[in-house]
């Protein structure tokens, strides 16, 4: 039984494990209640039953039909992107608008294929400031602009 | 024809310098923020709440309205420039709107979803001016049932959306319930899904979801390979339409505007509907079909239509009853209390200058949006020849702002993130975002409304054939469902026919 | 030597500059901008009061006030999130009935205690809920609707905005002193709800006063008591229930300022006399008062956080004994 459809394999192996996960941790804390009155179970455990056997078919037809490979997955710039989403949430607060941009721009930049450090850092300023101007300054948005430690000498 | 001489009261109001004034303030941010990735009305009007105490009400209703569908036209220029859906009503905009700009069309593109825009505005403006009381009527007669039997026909709308594989796109619809699930349960105050992270509690944004699978996954393969992305810059052509793009807009724009203006009247989901309604409308009707997806050019106009004609006429509950359709018209009704007005069925006669004066500057505000964004179009086409490298960071920066302002909470950066691999592996399995998304905005609604309606009928299911609306709903649905799967059951016995010989 | 010069200028506009921010250690409270966070989504009625008092701290006090929403859980994020955080007289946040007085007694796992953990400041509004008809049903007295619903039980359907809202514990209690037996169907939000009771898919609510206000003057609901103990101002002819025969029916929503039980005690006064003032100033009041809001008798923060435990342990007794619960 030879794998003929990679692509749709995998995505059926992902459908059966969300669709099953998800009515499990249902039916496991939830009440299904009845059909009158439907307790927080009903829904999921429908949906994620329904979900589980469309991936239960797409795996069938996956060991039947000739599909397509798999794309290759470039690790270097998933992991760079979504990196440097995280640390800019995450850096906010400690370090401000100033730090958090700092992270953002340099990290991502790295996880393309040219990165020049003169280029970044111009990007970098202009970004930032762009950024103070419109969100902070005219839309309001309450962002720290400078890093938590020096916060009091931060006079903007 | 006491028509005619409201509206004239309403230009009056409107056309004066000040309220000219306001109007043009609120498009013009109303715009910058749609085209801001993440940053939306909502954010934006509730900062502004304080201002408006100090303009007359009608002033500050006219810049907040302007905020409004400004933020409309804004959102559909980043859905085509970069796939990032501004608004729910931009998501079916990133469909062939980028993909014509991939292919150099993204001047034709923008300039279709502003005439069209412009069109389905002044025709809803005109609608709203004339039937608004009776159009509230027939919105108040949609309860639960007529909802979730109208939500059912937008999901399988939602799998027509699709050009893939049929189960795909039904399970991803099913995938976008589901997640649209976590949260606060609305009838028994239940908390799912959420693993103790209190900041799930009230479920996932849509912002959040839309920015981690359309934008974060976009940019992860554009960065794939080196050059990826320079088709873009490689082949722009026309700044304009072209003669045979206009004559192919016109039925869209036409269908997109009547359908966008029905399905705006109801409170409560029916702007939503109504770009991706007219998505499918379109394709199920047009000679076209098979490009759609693919950089059709009615797949930018129908919805684009739609959504502004949706728009204006959400407006109706809002003036007439004092129901706001979404999260900016209780803003709006937040506004207006503060002005000491209350909102509801007296405003038309007790405040005429404000009800009419309101429609009025709808009218120049969508006038102003599109002498306003027509001439920006060349301005977007240089933006899109800077280099990738430089672009999609700055892309990031925006995104991140808009996505952690949602509650100042680093959380939905992660969580964005997280959407964004989902995406990524989405692109990798040939599994389309749109109908995921499609079915996350309804799936929360949908269940809400099954149970109202279970509750209310004491657990009848038959309520949803009985009534005659929900049932025409529903039949129309099961005609869809089975017009869609026919010819995918039969190609695909074909194929399997074919591999056995 | 001019390298020098140009050093020595540097470093002299550097100590200039360090001069001018060492003030900031030191300084009298406040001397940076304070967060007001608000539990609940942007344009709700607890957000615009808000709104309407930072500006007048704002300018009493010389620091910008801004208003942060933190949404989610009922209001529990935005209430835990002032709860802890730091007590320096820089976060204060609005705390509601829901918040500290009907979550604690609805639901397991609230992460804060509503007495101890907080410093209460100011109570900003008392809103009456209006217990209110579609115009269709042939009931025009409370003591009507209970015959009525006496007739029919398990027939008549009453709408609330969310479950273990005022609106909703006002049905159950109503149900329970009366003996009638109404099904209640919880919306996301007064508004969807008032859009079923105007269509007549449901019969009553029990709506607060701000929202229930424009559609009672413009005759599209029946009005048949409301819930407090005083009549409201805004409609002096409508009888309570305390009237009707409820006796000793008395419920408000509120919501008021607080910050974290540590603050320091001098900030705390500060606040709670300024937001006083920026209440009383008649351009806040009168604002209040046309969206529904009446002022209260509650005015010392001492009122206030015996306020808050009266309705603590009240709303715990109403939970228990009307059987409320999520599902």
């Amino acid at each position: 039984m030879a794998i003929k459809s990679p692509k749709d394999f995998w995505a059926g192996v992902m459908f059966i494990a969300f669709g099953g996960g998800m009515a499990a941790i249902a039916l496991n804390n939830y009440q299904m209640g009845s059909a009158v009155r439907m307790g927080p179970a009903y829904f999921p455990t429908v949906l994620g039953g329904i979900l589980a056997v469309l991936g239960l078919i797409l795996l069938a037809r996956s060991l039947a039909l000739k599909g397509e490979q798999v794309a290759r997955f470039h690790f270097r710039p998933l992991l760079f992107i979504l990196a440097a989403c995280v640390a800019f949430g995450y850096f906010l607060k400690p370090l401000g608008l100033v730090g958090a941009t700092l992270l953002l721009v340099f990290i991502s930049a790295y996880g393309g294929h040219e990165f020049k450090w003169k280029e970044v850092a111009i990007l970098f300023v202009v970004l930032f400031v762009f950024s103070v101007l419109v969100f902070v300054k005219g839309l309001t948005l309450p962002f720290p602009i400078c890093p938590e430690a020096i916060e009091d000498f931060c006079r903007f | 024809m006491e028509i005619l001489s409201n509206l004239a009261l309403g230009f009056g109001v409107a056309l004066s310098p000040f309220n000219l004034l306001m109007c043009l303030v609120g498009v013009l941010l109303g715009t910058l923020i749609g085209v801001l990735p993440g940053v939306g009305p909502v954010a934006t009007i509730a900062m502004l709440l304080p201002i408006t105490f100090n303009l007359s009400p009608v002033a500050a209703l006219i810049m907040l309205a302007g905020i409004y569908y400004g933020a409309q036209y804004g959102g559909s220029t980043t859905a085509i420039l970069v796939n990032l859906p501004g608004e729910s009503s931009s998501v079916v905009t990133c469909l062939d709107g980028y993909q014509m700009a991939r292919q150099g069309r993204a001047g034709p593109a923008l300039a279709t979803a502003a005439l069209g825009s412009f069109f389905a505005g002044c025709v809803a403006t005109l609608i709203v001016a004339m039937f608004a009381p009776p159009l509230a009527e027939v919105a108040l007669k949609f309860g639960p049932s007529e909802y979730f039997s109208l939500m059912v026909l937008g999901l399988v709308a939602a799998v027509v959306l699709a050009h893939g594989s049929l189960i795909k796109a039904i399970a991803m619809v099913i995938l976008g319930l589901m997640l649209g699930l976590v949260g606060t349960d609305v009838n028994s105050g239940v908390l799912r899904f959420a693993f103790g992270i209190s900041e799930l509690a009230d479920g996932i944004g849509f912002v959040t979801v839309a920015m981690g699978m359309f934008g974060l996954a976009e940019i992860i393969a554009n960065l794939e390979h080196k050059g990826a992305r320079e088709v873009f810059t490689g082949k722009v052509k026309h700044l304009w339409p072209t003669k045979e793009d206009f004559k192919r807009i016109v039925g869209p724009v036409l269908r997109g505007t009547f359908l966008g203006s029905a399905l705006g009247i109801l409170p409560g989901g029916g702007a939503l509907l109504a770009s991706f309604g007219a998505y499918t409308l379109e394709k199920k009707v047009s000679k076209y079909s098979a490009e759609f997806g693919k950089g059709a050019i009615e797949g930018v106009a129908a919805p684009e239509s739609a959504n502004n004609a949706g728009a204006q006429t959400s407006f109706i509950p809002l003036l007439t009853l004092g129901i706001p359709s979404n999260a900016v018209m209780a803003l709006m009704i937040g506004a207006m209390m503060i002005q000491g007005i209350a909102p509801g069925p007296q405003v038309m006669t007790e405040r005429p200058q404000l009800f009419w004066g309101m429609i009025a500057s709808m009218w120049l505000g969508n006038l102003m949006l599109v002498v306003l964004n027509l001439p920006l179009i060349g301005m977007w086409i240089k933006l899109l020849t800077v280099p990738y490298r430089i672009l999609y960071p700055s892309i990031l920066v925006f995104m991140c702002i808009g996505v952690f302002s949602l509650s100042n909470n680093p959380f939905d950066c992660l969580l964005m993130a997280a959407f964004g691999l989902l995406g990524y592996i989405c692109v990798k399995l040939e599994c389309e975002p749109a109908p995921m998304i499609l079915g996350f905005i309804l799936g929360p609604l949908m269940e809400e409304n099954l149970r109202r309606a279970m509750l209310l009928s004491r657990g009848d299911p038959l309520v949803f054939f009985q009534k005659p609306i929900s049932a025409s709903f529903l039949v129309v649905s099961i005609i869809l469902l089975v017009i869609i799967a026919l010819p995918n059951i039969r190609r695909k016995r074909e194929e399997v026919f074919v591999e056995e010989t | 030597m001019r390298a020098w010069l140009a050093a020595g200028r540097r470093l002299a506009a550097l100590a200039a500059l360090a001069a001018a921010a060492l003030p900031a250690f030191g300084q009298a409270w406040p001397a940076k901008a304070v967060r007001i966070v608000v539990p609940y989504p942007p344009g709700g009625p607890v957000d615009v009061s808000a709104r309407l008092i930072a500006p007048r701290l704002q300018e009493a006090l010389g620091q910008p006030f801004l208003v942060e929403n933190k949404p989610g859980a009922g209001g529990n994020i935005g209430a835990d999130y002032v709860a802890k955080s730091a007590p320096d007289g820089y976060t204060i946040g609005m705390g509601a009935i829901a918040t500290h007085a009907i979550n604690p007694a609805l639901m397991a796992n609230v992460p804060y205690d509503p007495i101890k953990d907080f410093r209460h400041l100011a109570l900003v509004v008392q809103v009456p809920n209006v217990l209110v008809v579609n115009t269709e049903l042939p009931v025009r007295s409370v003591a009507e609707l209970v015959a009525y619903a006496k007739a029919r039980p398990g027939k008549l359907d009453f709408a609330s905005g969310s479950t273990g809202s005022t609106g909703h514990l006002a049905g159950e209690l109503f149900k329970q002193m009366t003996g009638t037996y109404m099904v209640h169907i919880p919306y996301k939000g007064a508004p969807a709800a008032v859009a079923d009771l105007l269509a007549g898919r449901v019969q009553l609510m029990f709506d607060n006063l701000a929202s229930a206000l424009p559609n009672v003057k413009a005759g599209k609901l029946r009005a048949l008591a409301v819930t407090t103990l005083k009549r409201s101002a805004s409609l002096p002819d409508l009888p309570t229930l305390d009237e009707s025969g409820l006796k000793g029916f008395d419920m408000t929503t509120w919501w008021g300022l607080m910050g974290p039980a540590q603050m320091p005690a001098d900030v705390a006064q500060r606040l709670s006399a300024e937001i006083l003032k920026a209440m009383d100033a008649p351009e806040v009041r009168d604002r209040l008062r046309a969206m529904g809001m009446e002022g209260s008798s509650v005015r010392t923060p001492e009122q206030f956080t015996a306020f808050v435990d009266a309705e603590r342990k009240l709303y715990a007794k109403l939970v228990k004994q009307s059987g409320a619960k999520p599902d």
